[in-house]
C-alpha cells in the first residue's frame, strides 16, 4: 500500500481547481481556465490574474512547471505556453483529495448514528 | 460586430496593464496572460457575447492580481534586505573583536561603517543578481566574482588611505569595467564571462604598470594579492561560461 503524504498543506480553492485540470494532462492557460469551469460546473470563474497569480506560486513551490510552447491545432496557428504537473502537484493533489474523502467520512458518519 | 471592433483595443489596453506586473512576473507570464485574454475575448465575439462588462471583469480581477504580486515582491525585497543586513551586521563582528585583540587594528567609527555599507551592498548585489537564474555555476560565479571585487576594493581603499598614493586608484578601472560589463550585458551568463575575462586582463596589467610605491615587503604581498584576485576573477568567468553552455545546451 502506497504511503499517504501528509507533509502537504491545504490547498486553495485555486491551486485545488488548477491541480485537478492538469491532472489528465498538460494544458495551456486558456486550457485550464476551461477546464476548471468545466470542472467546477461553471461555479467557479477565474480571470487570468488569479490563475496566472496562483500558478506562479505553484511554479515556486514546484507543484507544476512549464512544460512546451507548441500550436494547439484545435485553435489557432499560435504558439502557446503548456503546463504540466510535478510529481510533487500530484502528490499534494492527492494528500488533499485524501483530506476531502476523510471529512466526508467523518461526516457521513455522525449522521448515519446521530449527533 | 461593435464588440468586434472594440477587441483589438481592449487587447492594447490589457497589454499596457500587464506592464504594471513586476518585470520577473511579466517575463514568465505576460505572454500566456495576453494570450489568455484575447482566446476569451475571441470565445465571447464567436458566441455573440458583449466584450465591455466581461473586459471591465478581467481588467479589474487582473489590476488585483498586479497589486498582489508588487506587494509580494516588495515583501520579498524588504525580507531579502533584512537577511543581508543581519549578515552583514554578524560579518563586522570579526573586525570589532579583532579591534579590541589585535594590536595595531585600530579601525575609527567611521571606518565600520564604510566596511559596513560595503558589505551591505555587495550582499544585496549578490542577492538581487544570483535570484535571477537556477544555475548552480551562475550562483557561484556571482558570489566569487562579487567576493574578489570586494576584497579589491576594499585593499586598494585601505592601501590609498595608508599610502597616500592616490595612484593606487587606478585599480578601480578594474571594478568599472566589471560594472559597466555586467550592464552591457544585461548579467547575461555569456556577456558576464567575457566580462570577468577583461576584468582578470585589466588587473594584471594595471598591476604589472603601475608602481605601488609600498616598501618591497608590501610590495610583494600586493603582488600576491593582484595574483590571488586575477585567479578569482578568471575562476568566476569559467563558471559563467559553464552556467552559458549549459544553458545552451
Amino acid at each position: 500500500m502506497a504511503k499517504t503524504n501528509t507533509a502537504h498543506a491545504p490547498l486553495t480553492p485555486a491551486v485545488l481547481h488548477i491541480l485537478l485540470a492538469l491532472s489528465t494532462g498538460e494544458r495551456h492557460g486558456y486550457g485550464i481556465m476551461k477546464q476548471v469551469q468545466a470542472d467546477s460546473q461553471g461555479k467557479t470563474k477565474m480571470g487570468p490574474g488569479t490563475l496566472y497569480g496562483s500558478m506562479g506560486r505553484m511554479m515556486e513551490v514546484g507543484l507544476i512547471r512549464q512544460s512546451d510552447k507548441r500550436i494547439d491545432s484545435e485553435m489557432d496557428d499560435e504558439r502557446r505556453i503548456y503546463y504540466e504537473l510535478t510529481g510533487e502537484g500530484r502528490a499534494a493533489l492527492e494528500a488533499e483529495l485524501k483530506r476531502y474523502r476523510d471529512v466526508v467520512a467523518i461526516a457521513e458518519g455522525r449522521f448515519a448514528y446521530g449527533r | 460586430m461593435a464588440a468586434n471592433d472594440r477587441g483589438p483595443r481592449y487587447l492594447t489596453w490589457y497589454a499596457f496593464l500587464l506592464r504594471l506586473y513586476p518585470q520577473s512576473f511579466r517575463g514568465r507570464f505576460g505572454e500566456g496572460m495576453a494570450q489568455t485574454f484575447h482566446d476569451l475575448c475571441r470565445e465571447r465575439t464567436v458566441a455573440g457575447r458583449g466584450l465591455f462588462r466581461f473586459a471591465l471583469w478581467i481588467f479589474f480581477e487582473t489590476s488585483v492580481g498586479i497589486v498582489m504580486e508588487n506587494f509580494a515582491q516588495m515583501s520579498q525585497l524588504g525580507k531579502t534586505m533584512l537577511r543581508v543586513a543581519l549578515s552583514a551586521l554578524a560579518v563586522l563582528i570579526v573586525p570589532l573583536v579583532a579591534s579590541q585583540v589585535v594590536a595595531g587594528w585600530n579601525w575609527g567609527a567611521g571606518g565600520f561603517v564604510v566596511a559596513y555599507v560595503l558589505i551591505f551592498l555587495t550582499g544585496m548585489a549578490y542577492a538581487v543578481i544570483a535570484k535571477r537564474m537556477g544555475s548552480f555555476s551562475y550562483k557561484v560565479g556571482v558570489g566569487v566574482a562579487l567576493m574578489a571585487g570586494f576584497a579589491l576594493g576594499w585593499s586598494n581603499m585601505v592601501q590609498v588611505a595608508d599610502s597616500g598614493h592616490p595612484e593606487n586608484l587606478a585599480y578601480y578601472c578594474v571594478l568599472a569595467v566589471g560594472a559597466v560589463g555586467a550592464l552591457l550585458a544585461r548579467l547575461r551568463a555569456r556577456g558576464l564571462a567575457l566580462t570577468l575575462f577583461v576584468m582578470a586582463a585589466t588587473l594584471a596589467v594595471v598591476a604589472i604598470i603601475l608602481p605601488s610605491g609600498a616598501p618591497p615587503d608590501i610590495a610583494r604581498r600586493m603582488a600576491i594579492g593582484h595574483g590571488v584576485c586575477v585567479v578569482l576573477f578568471l575562476a568566476s568567468g569559467l563558471l559563467f561560461r559553464h552556467a552559458s553552455l549549459a544553458r545552451s545546451n
